[in-house]
C-alpha cells in the first residue's frame, strides 16, 4: 500500500525535521521550497535551509537571500541560505579573540596565525561550518519544521558519517584528556598542594560531543525526521537513489520516501500533433517509471509533473506544493 | 614575640622534615606520574592539532574550537616530536 506525502506526514505527527537528498539538479531544492510552503500555509513556522554550497533558493524565491540569515518571505515562511565562506571567516575571528582574551595578548603569535588563516582551505572546513549552523539552528527550536535541502549526496552522506567518526575521536580524546588530568590530581595530592578547577577542554569536547549527538539522534529518529529522496524517471537518477539507499542504510537511516520528478504528463501521448521528439522521450519515461515502481513501489510518495515553465517564484512554488501533497498522482505508477 | 618565633622556626623545621620526606619516597613518582601526564597531553595534542604537522586526524574546525587551550604547550610539543632520538634516550 503506498502512502502518498501527506498520508505519511499525518501518519508522522512528531515530524520537526524533514530532508530531501538526491543528485544535483534533480529538483531538490525545488520539493524544499515547496514543502515548507505548504507547512507555512498549514500555519506551521517553518524553515527552509539549504546546506548546498551551490544554494539556488535564492533563485528559486527570486530574492537575494545569500549569507543574510533567517528571512522571512511569507507568514509563517523562513528561509536561510548560509554563506559558509563569511561563516568560516568570522569563526576564525572568534578562535583569535579567544586566544587574545585567554592570554591577554594583541598580537597572535605568527606560526599560531597561519594555521588559523591556512586551516579555511582544509578538506571538510564547508561541511562542518553548514553543519555546525544546521545543529545551532535545530537546537533553538524556533521553528516548528525545518525543512533541509541536502547537497547532492556524496556531502549530505558525508554529514551524518562525519558525526559518527568525530564522535569516536571525541571520546577518545576525552580519555586521554581525563587520564591526565587524574595524573595532574594525584601529583597534586602527593606533593600536598589543591587541585586545579576542572579541565576547560573536557568542557568544550563534552559541548562538542553534545552537539554532535543532538544531531545524529535528531537525524537518525524516523518520528522525527523524514528522509526523501528526489529522482527523475530516468537510468542514472535510479542507479544513484539504490546506491544512496544504501549508504543510508549502513548510517542507520530509514529513507522515509521517493518523489518522482519532471514527469511528462502521459496524457500528451494520446495527441496526434505530439512530436516524434516528445513521444520518445515520454514513452522512456514511462518505461523508467516501471522500473521505479518495481524497486521504490510502496516508497513513492508523490509524482511531481513537469512543468511548462521553470519552478521559480512564489506562484509557482505553490503549485509544485500543490503536485505534492494535495494530487500525489501516485495512480500513473500503476498504469505503467 | 618569641612564641610567634617559636611556631615559625616549628613550622619550618616540619617543612623540611616534609621535603626531606617528599624527595626521598615521592619525588621519583610524581617525576614519572609528570612524564605520563606529558605524553598523554601530546597524544591529546597530535590528535587535536595533527595536521599542523601534516597528520589530518579531527577536521580543522573542531580543531580550532580547542586550539586556544592547547596554545602554551604548542612549542614543546613540536620540539619533542621533531627530536631526534638515539639509544641513550632509552637509559634516561
Amino acid at each position: 500500500m503506498t502512502l502518498s506525502m501527506k498520508k505519511y506526514i499525518n501518519q508522522h505527527p512528531n515530524l520537526r525535521v524533514i530532508i530531501y537528498a538526491g543528485k544535483g539538479g534533480l529538483g531538490k531544492t525545488t520539493c524544499s521550497a515547496a514543502t515548507s510552503y505548504w507547512y507555512a500555509k498549514q500555519n506551521r513556522k517553518a524553515l527552509c535551509f539549504s546546506t548546498d554550497p551551490q544554494a539556488s533558493l535564492s533563485d528559486i524565491f527570486e530574492k537575494d537571500l545569500f549569507g543574510k540569515g533567517e528571512q522571512k518571505l511569507a507568514e509563517n515562511l523562513f528561509v536561510v541560505e548560509i554563506d559558509a565562506d563569511r561563516k568560516i571567516t568570522e569563526f576564525q575571528e572568534e578562535v583569535r579573540q579567544k586566544i587574545r582574551e585567554m592570554y591577554g595578548i594583541d598580537e597572535i603569535p605568527k606560526e599560531i596565525d597561519e594555521y588559523i588563516s591556512t586551516s579555511s582551505y582544509e578538506p571538510a572546513m564547508h561541511e562542518s561550518a553548514t553543519y555546525d549552523a544546521m545543529a545551532a539552528l535545530l537546537a533553538s527550536k524556533k521553528y516548528d519544521v525545518y525543512v533541509f535541502d541536502m547537497p547532492p549526496f556524496g556531502h549530505g552522506v558525508r554529514m551524518i558519517s562525519m558525526a559518527t567518526i568525530l564522535d569516536v575521536w571525541i571520546d577518545k580524546m576525552a580519555e586521554a584528556r581525563k587520564k591526565a588530568a587524574e595524573y595532574k590530581e594525584a601529583e597534586a595530592r602527593i606533593k600536598g598542594v589543591s587541585a586545579e578547577a576542572e579541565d576547560a577542554v573536557l568542557n568544550e569536547l563534552d559541548e562538542i560531543r553534545s552537539k554532535l549527538d543532538f544531531f545524529r539522534e535528531t537525524l537518525t529518529n524516523s518520528e522525527t525526521t523524514a528522509f526523501f529522496m528526489v529522482l527523475i524517471p530516468e537510468k542514472m537518477a535510479i542507479l544513484d537513489t539504490e546506491r544512496a539507499l544504501k549508504m543510508f542504510e549502513k548510517l542507520g537511516i530509514k529513507l522515509s520516501g521517493v518523489i518522482v520528478n519532471q514527469v511528462y504528463p502521459v496524457e500528451l501521448l494520446e495527441r496526434k500533433d505530439l512530436s516524434e521528439f516528445l513521444k520518445h522521450r515520454i514513452e522512456m519515461q514511462q518505461g523508467y517509471l516501471k522500473e521505479i515502481s518495481e524497486k521504490f513501489g510502496e516508497h513513492v510518495r508523490a509524482v511531481v509533473p513537469m512543468f511548462e515553465k521553470e519552478p521559480k517564484g512564489l506562484e509557482m512554488i505553490g503549485r509544485v506544493a500543490e503536485h505534492l501533497f494535495e494530487k500525489p498522482n501516485l495512480e500513473v505508477l500503476k498504469r505503467v | 614575640m618569641t612564641g610567634e618565633k617559636e611556631k615559625k622556626g616549628v613550622s619550618e623545621v616540619s617543612k623540611a622534615v616534609k621535603e626531606v620526606f617528599y624527595g626521598m619516597a615521592s619525588h621519583a613518582v610524581v617525576r614519572q606520574m609528570m612524564k605520563t601526564r606529558m605524553y598523554l597531553e601530546h597524544l591529546f595534542m597530535l590528535i587535536t592539532l595533527g595536521d599542523m604537522l601534516g597528520m589530518p586526524i579531527l577536521p580543522p574546525y573542531y580543531s580550532l574550537k580547542l586550539l586556544p587551550y592547547a596554545l602554551p604547550n604548542i612549542k614543546t610539543w613540536k620540539r619533542r616530536l621533531f627530536k631526534e632520538r638515539d639509544v641513550t634516550d632509552m637509559l634516561y
